[in-house]
């Protein structure tokens, strides 16, 4: 797993890539509550070379959206493969979460600007 | 997809995981698994060896977990077999995936995975071992 971070109007883009498991979830979830920690509200994870995710990769997700809610944050998800986004709908994130195609609508949600063309 | 059985011994290992994914990976081009099943017995499995490597040992050195994969007649059927503390997964409750963001907890999403992503599975506990069953039909 790689995760690599930036920022486009405010909006914090974490980009993670390969895979989101037992062994890697728990480095995934100190970056972000660690950038929660340091005041980021509106963030984006970018899951566009995001190949395989299990529960414990999940679970960041869910952990995230929760820390952000009451702080008045917003967590959105973009670029899921369909596998992915299956899992992601199989446990009924898809109802509770941000999820859109690209990183575009991703920011545009967020209320940041769109990548320039 | 091709009649054929695998049997795979793992040490319990989180690290043994992805090698375990990797073999059932062969196994399913080599026999013609479709691509959906085999994504749903990987994660599945994960999910289960997960549970038996985090809670199933005080001392987990020298034991393994093993897992068996039979393919035949349009059904997918994993025996997963591990000597650890007798743990029934099926009597985890499953979260409830219809509230809202705020009353979600964290805990059961690992075994709603498996029960959404198998056909059906049973428990036993036989001969000092937890012995899981998972079914998944395939056309």
């Amino acid at each position: 797993m790689q995760i690599k971070e930036s920022k486009q109007g405010g909006v914090l883009i974490l980009t993670v890539s390969e895979n989101l498991d037992s062994s890697t979830s728990t480095i995934f979830e100190s970056r972000v509550l660690a950038v929660i920690e340091r005041g980021e509200r509106r963030i984006v994870v970018d899951c566009g070379e995001l190949e395989y995710v299990n529960s414990a990769g999940l679970k960041v997700f869910l952990l995230a959206a929760k820390r952000l809610e009451p702080l008045g944050g917003k967590l959105v998800i973009c670029g899921l493969a369909p596998s992915v986004l299956m899992i992601f709908e199989m446990i009924g994130f898809a109802r509770i979460m941000k999820i859109v195609p690209s990183l575009d609508d991703a920011l545009q949600a967020l209320g940041g600007n769109a990548a320039p063309a | 997809m091709h009649e054929g059985s695998i049997t795979v011994r793992l040490p319990v290992d989180l690290r043994e995981i992805e090698r375990l994914n990797r073999i059932v990976r062969q196994f399913g081009d080599l026999n013609e698994i479709p691509s959906r099943a085999l994504y749903a017995l990987n994660l599945a499995l994960d999910e289960v060896v997960t549970n038996v490597v985090r809670h199933g040992f005080d001392d987990r050195s020298g034991q393994e977990v093993v897992a068996c994969i039979t393919t035949r007649q349009g059904e997918l059927m994993t025996v997963v077999t591990d000597s650890g503390r007798p743990f029934n997964p099926l009597d985890v409750p499953a979260p409830d995936v219809d509230v809202p963001l705020s009353e979600r907890t964290l805990g059961g999403l690992g075994i709603h995975l498996v029960r959404s992503l198998m056909d059906s599975l049973e428990y036993r506990r036989e001969k000092e071992k937890n012995v899981l069953t998972l079914r998944k039909r395939v056309r």
